[in-house]
């Protein structure tokens, strides 16, 4: 096994298991659709409040996705192999992210046009809603590895992941939300996506280490 | 600087007897310091020319927002000590000190309630300090959670070591992060960075409650630590020579 021939395998399993992909998408669908029907569906309530409802949606969405991520490959073994085999395994979990995240966040990416103009999101600020999915979601994806292959043992670990991940997710809602307000106001908003791009940054530089230290403990 | 004092309390065996012999002096000190902080706070220190006697609850408030935060600060460090060089004691320390942490941080959010109601006329505000306070209440229950959740000791010690480390690097964002987002959502219609400046017998009682309240949480840990030490170490034989000497 080379890191390539990995990246192609969990490729070829993402393009496979199109259920799951198509599940997360309809999950954020459903969250976006709670808000309208629970609080109040006018465009007066819906434009100020969309950006905090998709970043909302996303990352219950995203944790969901994650959450799933190494569970079938613990049970069927395939994670012991990865462990013993040689290869580094931070930069293993990073290419099954890698995979994970295009195949989460390029449908949501294509779909958001939709999700924005169900939430009368102004189309003028549609490009500041996809410059903070791109910089932000990483980070989503990183640190929720972390959670992922500390609970992957557990029969029922996806509340208690939401219960420990979620905190962390904080700051990324916080300035992407941000950034969509400050566009929608008029003010500047590089600010806000360069923080995010930096938390994304050093979530990539903690977290690999991290889950793979979860991992091994997990599993011996 | 010697390090052998921090190596030696590395030594569960060590660290019993040096608990043993210490806890008890310090967690008494430190509830007779607190009594006499709290008791000179509360019936004697002068009034708040402005908050009249509501500002008494700062006696209780202010020792524990700085416990929750100080048992955080310990939680992460020992985490960091336990994944650079493996000591056995880190774990059982993140253990101990976790559900203290949780209740301190509790009572500072009701007291804060408390004092915000007479203050500032509502429970509760979205404000920054207040809503890092209730993250950090949340960051413990994910540690106490994740502890409680698998039957592998060794295990959970690891998912115990590896959440606090990350929330130690976290914490720092998240605070700057909830700063940034009330200063620019809400302008506080209040401060309570800025306080008048206190005279001396107002700061001194708080002064004793702050360092009586550490000292006996100092006292606690120390105590929990023994307990979790009798049942993780029940096999080995220091602990049945212990338990034969001296009982439980």
């Amino acid at each position: 096994m080379t890191y390539l021939s990995f990246f192609k395998s969990e490729l070829k399993l993402v393009i496979r298991r199109k259920q799951d992909i198509v599940n997360s998408l309809v999950f954020f669908l459903m969250i976006v659709t709670l808000f309208p029907l629970g609080v109040n569906p006018s465009s007066s309530f819906l434009e100020p409040a969309a950006g905090g409802i998709i970043w909302c949606s996303t990352t219950l969405a995203i944790l969901m996705s994650v959450e799933t991520m190494f569970k079938e490959d613990f049970h069927d073994g395939s994670l012991e192999q990865l462990v013993i085999s040689g290869l580094y395994l931070p930069f293993l979990i990073l290419l099954k992210l890698t995979v994970q995240w295009l195949a989460v966040l390029l449908p949501l990416l294509i779909l958001s046009p939709l999700f924005s103009s169900m939430l009368f999101l102004p189309w003028s600020i549609l490009s500041v809603l996809i410059f903070t999915l791109l910089l932000g979601s990483p980070a989503l994806f990183l640190i929720g590895t972390i959670g992922a292959a500390l609970t992957l043992s557990l029969r029922r670990g996806a509340v208690l992941m939401l219960l420990i991940i979620l905190p962390f997710y904080l700051p990324v809602i916080i300035f992407a939300t941000g950034a969509i307000t400050a566009a929608q106001t008029g003010q500047d908003y590089m600010g806000q996506l360069a923080i995010l791009a930096a938390i994304s940054l050093a979530a990539l530089a903690l977290s690999p280490g991290m889950a793979a230290i979860s991992i091994k403990a997990s599993i011996n | 600087m010697n390090w052998i004092w921090f190596h030696k309390l590395g030594s569960p065996k060590w660290f019993f007897h040096w608990a043993d012999r210490w806890s008890k002096l310090i967690f008494i000190f430190g509830v007779s310091l607190f009594l006499l902080g709290i008791i000179w706070g509360l019936v004697f220190a002068p009034e708040d020319y402005q908050q009249g006697n509501s500002f008494r609850i700062i006696y209780i408030h202010v020792p524990s927002a700085m416990l929750a935060q100080s048992c955080y600060l310990a939680l992460g460090i020992s985490g960091i000590v336990s994944l650079v060089w493996q000591m056995k004691m880190a774990p059982i320390f993140i253990k101990s000190v976790a559900p203290i942490g949780a209740v301190m941080a509790i009572i500072a959010l009701l007291s804060g309630a408390i004092w915000g109601k007479p203050t500032w006329g509502t429970w509760w505000v979205w404000d920054a300090r207040l809503t890092s306070v209730l993250v950090l209440f949340i960051l413990y229950m994910g540690v106490i959670a994740i502890q409680n959740s698998f039957d592998d000791t060794r295990l959970s010690d690891k998912a115990a070591v590896v959440i606090s480390v990350v929330g130690l690097i976290n914490l720092p964002i998240i605070k700057y992060s909830v700063d940034w987002w009330n200063t620019l959502h809400q302008p506080a219609t209040f401060s309570i960075i800025e306080k008048p400046s206190m005279p001396a017998e107002m700061w001194v009682p708080l002064l004793f409650c702050v360092v009586g309240l550490y000292l006996f949480t100092v006292g606690v840990t120390c105590w929990r630590m023994q307990t979790e030490l009798l049942i993780r170490e029940k096999r080995s034989n220091w602990i049945k020579a212990e338990v034969l000497d001296s009982g439980v």
